[in-house]
C-alpha cells in the first residue's frame, strides 16, 4: 500500500465513468447530435440556389421563356422551362403546384395564388423589353438603334457595408458555439451541484470522508465531470464540422476549426469558474428539491451572460459586449464571439483569460471551504455562518 | 505496569458544537482482537467520538492513536467504518461502489475488484452485485453497507449502530462476522443502545453519558464491582403495589408481572419471597446479577 496516494483521480474516474454510462446521458447526447446534423442538412437544402418551374403555352411564349431562363441565370437563380400544348393543361400544372407560373401566348401570366415575386418580376421585365423592342421596330428604328436603346448595362449597386462571406459564416459558427457553451455550462454545472447533493442526501459522503479529504473529493468531482463535458463538446463540434463539410455548407472550414478551439478553451475557463459555485450551491442543501433555489443566482448570471453573448454576435463592439467579455462570469459566453468576429484586441483576449484564471484560482479555495464545512451539516446551511464558524 | 500500546486509543477527546459540549475528555482503548461495545443514550456523544476516530470530524482537543502512533489519513484508510447514517450511492451498481470504496481505501484496481467480489459473496448479496443500490431491499442495503466497511480488509473496525434495523437472522450473521474480525486480531468497537446484545457479544464496554465516559472495562469486572443484591420476582394474580409494603426493598425495574428489586443492607431475600407468596402465585424467584442496563443506570445516577 503506497503511503501517499493521490485520491482525486480515483474520484474523477468514478464521476466520469458513472455519468458516461448513464443511459440518459447517452440518449441526450445522441439526440443532440441527431438534431445538429438535421439542422445542418436542412439548412444546406434551403441555401441551395432558388429554382422555379415555368410552363409556357402558345406562340411567342417559348422564346420569351428561353430569355427568362437566360436572364435568371445571370441573376443567380434557376428557371426550368416546360412547354405544354394548351392553356387548360398549363392551368392544371400550376394549380397542382407542379409549376410556379405559366406564360400563356406571351401575353398573360397565370399563377395559383400569391405570385412568386422573383419569377413574375423577371418575366415582366423580359416581356417589357421585348414589347418595347417591337414598338421601337414598329416605329421604324433600325436593329442597331433598338439594341443601343435597350441593351443598357444595369446600374451598379454600391453596398455601404459589403457582405463578408467569411465573416458571416464565422458569425453563424460563433452563434452555434455560444449556444453550445451555454447549454454545456448549465448542464455540467448542474451535474456538479446535483452530484454534491446526491452524496449529501444519500449520506454516502460520510463513508467517503472517512477515506479522503473534502477538497480531494471536490477536485475529483469537478475534474471528472469537466473532462466529460469537454469531450462531449469536442464530439459535438467534430460531428458538426464533418456534417457541414459533407453537405458543403462550410466555405471556410479552417475558420470553423479555429472557432471550435476557442469554444473549447472558454468552456474549460467557464466550467472551472462556475463549478466551484455550483458545488457550493449543492453543499448547502440536503434535498434535490432545494437545489433550484440555491442555484438561482448562478442561473440568472449564466442566462444574462448568454443574452449578452447572443447580442455580441450582431454588435461585438458594444460597450456592454466589451465589458462582459472581460468579466469572469460572462466572458465564456461573450469572448468567443468577439474573437471569432475579429473584434477583440489581443490584449483584451489575454486580459480576459488572465482575469478568468485568477478569479477562478481565488474562488476555488473559498468554495472548497464552504463545501467542506457544509457537507456534514444537515438541512439548509447559511454560507456566511459556515465561513465564520471555526474548525469543520 | 503499562502494557504494550493498545491497538486503538482515544485519548482525551473533547469537542464542542457552539455552546454544546458533545465530548468532554473522552478516553478509552480497544485492544487487538477485542470487541468493545460503546453504549449510552441518544445524544451521549457516541457518533461524535466515532466520527473523530475516523477523521470525519476534528476534535477540539485530544487525539486518536493506533498501535501507539497518532492516526493520520493514510493509516485511517486501513480502518473500516460504518456510519450511523447509512450511505450508498443510490444509482451506482453494488459491485462498482464496493470496488470504488476499496480503491479509496488504497487497494490496487485488481485487488479491489477481487475483494469486492469476495465480500458480496461472503455477505450473501452476490446475486445483486450488478443491481443499483436503490433497487435492493433495506436488509440487503444494510449488508452492502457492511460490505463497504469490510471490503478493504480493514485492520480496525468502527461501527456506529451496526445492529439497528436488522432482523434476528441479520443480527446473528453480523455478530458472527464481527466475532470473526476480532478473532483475526482486529480491534472492533461498535455502538449500540441494545444493551443485552452488547452484553452477549462483547467482553468490554464503554459507557458514555452527556459527553463523558461514566464507566468502562470488562463486563465481568463491572459486574463484580457492583455489589448490589438483586432479586427477580414474578407473581401471578398479585394486586398492584404489593411490593410497597416490603421494607428494605427498592424497585429497579418493573416487569409485566413482577419486578427486579434491590435489597437494602439488612433486608433479606426471604422477606421478598414471603411477601410474594402472600400476594399471589410465585412463578419466578431468583437472585440475579445486575444487567448492563442496571449498571449503566447506576453509573449515570452517580
Amino acid at each position: 500500500m503506497s503511503a501517499r496516494r493521490r485520491m482525486w483521480p480515483i474520484v474523477a474516474r468514478r464521476e466520469f465513468v458513472e455519468r458516461a454510462r448513464d443511459r440518459g446521458f447517452q440518449v441526450s447526447t445522441a439526440i443532440t447530435l441527431l438534431l445538429l446534423v438535421g439542422v445542418i442538412v436542412v439548412s444546406a437544402a434551403f441555401n441551395r440556389p432558388t429554382s422555379f418551374d415555368l410552363v409556357v403555352v402558345g406562340a411567342g411564349s417559348e422564346v420569351l421563356g428561353g430569355e427568362v431562363r437566360v436572364a435568371a441565370d445571370a441573376l443567380g437563380f434557376e428557371v426550368k422551362v416546360l412547354a405544354l400544348p394548351d392553356r387548360a393543361e398549363a392551368e392544371r400544372a400550376v394549380d397542382a403546384g407542379d409549376a410556379d407560373a405559366a406564360l400563356v401566348n406571351g401575353d398573360a401570366i397565370v399563377v395559383r395564388d400569391e405570385p412568386p415575386e422573383q419569377l413574375v418580376g423577371l418575366i415582366q421585365a423580359v416581356s417589357l423589353r421585348e414589347r418595347s423592342r417591337q414598338a421601337l421596330v414598329a416605329a421604324g428604328l433600325s436593329d442597331e438603334q433598338v439594341d443601343a436603346a435597350l441593351l443598357q448595362r444595369p446600374l451598379p449597386v454600391e453596398a455601404l457595408e459589403p457582405v463578408d462571406a467569411r465573416r458571416s459564416e464565422s458569425a453563424t459558427v460563433a452563434f452555434v458555439g455560444v449556444l453550445l457553451l451555454y447549454g454545456q455550462l448549465f448542464a455540467y454545472g448542474y451535474w456538479v451541484a446535483a452530484g454534491v447533493v446526491e452524496e449529501k442526501s444519500s449520506r454516502v459522503v460520510e463513508v467517503l470522508l472517512a477515506t479522503l479529504r473534502p477538497s480531494h473529493l471536490l477536485r475529483g468531482k469537478i475534474l471528472g465531470i469537466g473532462l466529460l463535458g469537454l469531450l462531449q463538446l469536442l464530439l459535438i463540434g467534430l460531428v458538426a464540422l464533418f456534417a457541414s463539410n459533407a453537405v458543403g455548407s462550410l466555405e471556410f472550414p479552417s475558420g470553423a476549426i479555429a472557432t471550435m478551439g476557442v469554444v473549447l478553451v472558454w468552456f474549460v475557463l467557464g466550467f472551472f469558474f462556475y463549478a466551484g459555485l455550483f458545488a457550493v450551491a449543492g453543499s448547502i442543501v440536503t434535498r434535490q428539491e432545494d437545489l433550484q433555489t440555491t442555484m438561482t443566482p448562478l442561473t440568472i448570471l449564466i442566462i444574462a451572460s448568454f443574452i449578452i453573448g447572443l447580442s455580441a454576435t450582431g454588435d461585438p463592439d458594444s460597450t456592454l459586449a466589451v465589458v462582459a467579455s472581460l468579466l469572469p462570469f460572462s466572458s465564456p459566453l461573450v469572448m468567443p464571439t468577439r474573437i471569432v468576429l475579429g473584434d477583440a484586441a489581443p490584449w483584451e483576449v489575454v486580459a480576459s483569460l488572465a482575469i478568468s484564471v485568477v478569479s477562478t484560482a481565488a474562488l476555488i479555495p473559498i468554495a472548497t471551504k464552504v463545501y467542506s464545512r457544509a457537507l456534514l451539516r444537515p438541512g439548509r446551511v447559511r454560507i456566511r455562518q459556515v465561513l465564520r464558524a471555526g474548525g469543520d | 505496569m503499562p502494557g504494550p500500546p493498545a491497538a486503538l486509543e482515544l485519548i482525551g477527546l473533547t469537542r464542542r458544537f457552539g455552546d454544546v459540549v458533545a465530548l468532554d475528555d473522552v478516553s478509552f482503548r480497544v485492544e487487538a482482537g477485542e470487541m468493545v461495545g460503546f453504549v449510552g443514550p441518544n445524544g451521549a456523544g457516541k457518533t461524535t467520538a466515532m466520527r473523530i476516530a475516523l477523521g470525519v470530524l476534528q476534535a477540539d482537543a485530544g487525539e486518536v492513536r493506533w498501535l501507539g502512533r497518532p492516526v493520520d489519513a493514510d493509516t485511517r484508510r486501513r480502518f473500516g467504518y460504518m456510519p450511523e447514517e447509512r450511505g450508498l450511492y443510490p444509482k451506482m451498481r453494488v459491485l462498482d461502489q464496493l470496488v470504488y470504496l476499496a480503491r479509496l481505501h488504497g487497494l490496487e484496481p485488481d485487488d479491489a475488484r477481487s475483494q469486492a467480489a469476495r465480500t458480496v459473496e461472503r455477505l450473501g448479496v452476490a446475486e445483486r452485485a450488478k443491481d443499483r443500490a436503490e433497487s435492493l431491499s433495506l436488509g440487503n442495503q444494510q449488508r452492502v453497507q457492511l460490505a463497504a466497511a469490510l471490503v478493504h480488509r480493514p485492520e480496525v473496525l468502527v461501527l456506529d449502530e451496526p445492529f439497528s434495523g436488522l432482523d434476528p437472522v441479520g443480527v446473528d450473521v453480523l455478530s458472527e462476522i464481527l466475532r470473526g474480525q476480532a478473532d483475526a486480531g482486529a480491534p472492533v468497537v461498535f455502538s449500540s443502545h441494545q444493551l443485552e446484545l452488547v452484553e452477549r457479544l462483547c467482553e468490554s464496554v464503554v459507557m458514555i453519558d452527556r459527553g463523558r465516559v461514566v464507566a468502562l472495562g470488562r463486563i465481568s469486572d463491572l459486574r463484580a464491582r457492583d455489589t448490589r443484591r438483586l432479586v427477580r420476582v414474578e407473581v401471578t394474580g398479585a394486586a398492584d403495589g404489593w411490593l410497597d409494603g416490603v421494607s428494605g426493598v427498592r424497585v429497579l425495574e418493573r416487569l409485566t408481572e413482577g419486578a427486579i428489586v434491590e435489597l437494602a443492607d439488612g433486608a433479606s431475600s426471604s422477606d421478598v419471597l414471603d411477601a410474594a407468596r402472600a400476594a399471589g402465585a410465585v412463578r419466578h424467584f431468583s437472585i440475579v446479577q445486575p444487567s448492563l442496563s442496571e449498571i449503566f443506570r447506576r453509573e449515570v445516577a452517580r
